[in-house]
């Protein structure tokens, strides 16, 4: 995880419903990713590139348990979410999906646009913009197996392909 | 020792294995399955080479994209009847047990499990659908999982899960006249605040919520989710067997009274101890409102719209004045002075008949005002409705100018074509006030029944306490 990605910064109870807009649901994955955040940052989904990082305050995903709402980030480019808290479900799904969720206390100190480099094992997040480096919880070592699989899917297929 | 929470009970009747990282491997009894989180599930599956592990533990049914009006010429949108169409025949090809869109039995998935049988107590019960928060009403472990999950239960019939903290919320004393399950789930999300079950499951107790029906604890387990927890549940008592007797899933003879007996014992022991206890007097509890967007932005019908500016904290103050901004309100205005353009009566958090009631019972000879669009009732099941017809409260609505619907999901998130316009403000029994739910540049307020159907006849918010 060396590659570093841009920040998108966002506030607190950023919900299922702005990720994945209910009308765009039952459609192909790329045109609800391309309405992702549209009422709250139309822009977001024009311009977020591969391998940037979604950032946000407190419940982060909080509402729905649509798979898609991490789907649309994931599909769009985005390859971490860093979030003061999670909506559970969301936290599961984003992890279900192979993308890495953390946990980050100082959220409020990355900055829109801040070049991050986010170490998910470590709990390590270089802003490389500001010079400063923030903790973060790190994943447990059976969620990073998971995450590095790709996701629960791949990752049972593995495990019953082992035989365990 | 300290004795067991009911959570505790449920979580230990299902773990099949504790894995030295701390998760564990729960058994599933009852999956319920919707058209829009289980085809990419089945996709898998299929790709997979495998078949589902055990059939009859699934329940299905359309409910999101299904039309509430004349269904008779099937689903107009191509793309709402393909995803209807998946689930009818992925569940045809593994003989999965669902109720197609013309079934009588049809309905919002949480509304058709309790009133099949199909969600019995002490079951584990999960869906695609972070409703599912609502079968805890029946001392069930029930909570909402994402697709990929789905994948995993009709797979394996297990997920793997870490325990959560019990939390108990204690409501003491009785609910004023005129004061709904709605009201003191959204009074409870109020005080909690959306983050405020982070990390437990929940357990509702206290006079208040013994004396509700089993129709008003679905109500208060549905938002449980809203603040935060993985579940909300309910210990079983009489209500919970009466309610569950007869009903087509439930057991008969010699298998019911070995249920019964059973389920008596989801409860909490007396010397259980919770992480985190909230009390709460039913008595302070009002007809709530909310005014922002989210569930936790909620005041009383007869208070007015918060001020960011007596706020402290910086950050909640922005999300108050984005909130309101959204909204389109200003910070002072008396609730009852807000007008409303549509009224939505319906959902798994209030489609039940005896919300359809309660509504019923204040339009009753009544008129829906000029300045209400539209006011549409769209009754939970297929069930539901038939009973509701039977009852006559169809007539009182139609009579008082609302249309009266075909069961589903419906406005309370837009996936069918009842949606809000840009800009337009609704009276909503539904779950959830977030931008954009009820369509584009939405605006909703959640309210109980018997408040949309006052606020209906009003045009505005009013204290249905005064009706």
């Amino acid at each position: 995880m060396s590659e570093s990605g841009r920040a998108w910064v966002y506030g607190d109870g950023i919900n299922t419903d702005l990720l994945a807009p209910a009308a765009y649901l039952k459609g192909s994955m790329e045109e609800l990713a391309a309405h992702c955040l549209q009422d709250l940052d139309p822009d977001f989904a024009r311009s977020v590139k591969e391998g940037d990082v979604f950032v946000a305050g407190d419940n982060l995903g909080i509402g729905s348990s649509r798979e898609q709402a991490p789907q649309a980030l994931q599909m769009l480019g985005i390859r971490t979410v860093l979030a003061k808290s999670f909506g559970r479900i969301f936290y599961r799904n984003a992890l279900n999906l192979g993308m890495p969720a953390l946990v980050c206390a100082d959220t409020d100190r990355i900055r829109s646009g801040d070049r991050l480099r986010v170490d998910a094992t470590a709990g390590v997040v270089e802003n490389l913009t500001s010079g400063e480096t923030l903790a973060c919880e790190s994943l447990p070592p059976h969620l990073v197996e998971m995450v590095a699989d790709g996701g629960l899917i791949p990752h049972l297929k593995k495990k019953l392909a082992g035989g365990r | 020792m300290a004795g067991k929470t009911l959570y505790d009970k449920l979580w230990d009747a299902h773990e099949v294995r504790r894995n030295d990282d701390g998760t564990s491997i729960l058994y599933i009894d009852r999956h319920l399955l919707h058209e829009v989180t289980s085809a990419q599930a089945f996709e898998g599956l299929e790709l997979a080479e495998r078949k589902p592990w055990r059939i009859d533990a699934n329940l299905a049914v359309s409910d999101h994209n299904v039309p509430t009006t004349d269904r008779r010429g099937g689903i107009r949108d191509p793309i709402s009847r393909l995803q209807v169409d998946t689930l009818d025949a992925n569940c045809d090809k593994h003989h999965i047990v669902q109720f197609k869109m013309n079934d009588r039995r049809q309905g919002i998935v949480h509304v058709i499990g309790p009133e099949q049988g199909a969600t019995l107590p002490g079951m584990t019960v999960v869906c695609g659908d972070s409703h599912t928060s609502t079968h805890g009403a029946f001392a069930c472990l029930a909570h909402g999982i994402g697709t990929s999950e789905v994948e995993h239960v009709l797979a394996t019939q297990c997920l793997l899960q870490k325990k959560s903290k019990n939390m108990r919320i204690v409501v003491n004393g009785r609910l004023g006249k005129g004061v709904s399950p709605k009201d003191l789930i959204l009074g409870i999300i109020g005080r909690i605040g959306t983050a405020g079950g982070t990390g437990y499951a929940i357990e509702y107790a206290g006079d208040a919520i013994t004396a509700l029906s089993m129709e008003g604890r679905m109500t208060v387990c549905n938002m449980s989710v809203e603040a935060g927890a993985r579940a909300g549940i309910i210990a079983v008592d009489d209500k919970t067997i009466d309610y569950v007797k007869g009903r087509p899933f439930a057991p008969t003879g010699e298998m019911w009274d070995r249920a019964v007996a059973a389920w008596r014992g989801l409860v909490s022991d007396a010397d259980a101890v919770f992480d985190h206890e909230v009390v709460f007097d039913a008595e302070s509890i009002v007809p709530h409102v909310t005014w922002g967007t989210s569930p936790e932005m909620v005041i009383g019908v007869d208070a007015r719209i918060p001020d960011p500016r007596e706020e402290e904290d910086p950050f909640r103050r922005e999300g108050m004045e984005r909130a309101l901004a959204y909204m389109g309100l200003e910070a002072g205005t008396p609730m009852s002075d807000v007008k409303v353009d549509k009224i939505f009566i319906g959902s798994c958090t209030n489609g039940r008949l005896e919300d359809l009631r309660a509504a019923a019972d204040i339009v009753r000879g009544r008129r829906i005002a000029d300045n209400i669009k539209l006011a549409m009732v769209v009754p939970g099941s297929g069930v539901v409705k038939q009973q509701a017809e039977e009852e006559g409260i169809h007539e009182a609505f139609i009579e008082a100018g609302f249309e009266w619907r075909e069961p589903g999901c419906s406005m309370c998130l837009g996936m069918n074509d009842d949606r809000l316009e840009p800009g337009e403000r609704c009276a909503s029994t539904s779950n959830r006030n977030f931008e954009g739910r009820q369509g584009h540049l939405s605006r909703t307020h959640l309210v109980g029944p018997a408040m949309a159907a006052a606020c209906a006849v009003a045009g505005h918010f009013v204290d249905v306490r005064e009706w």
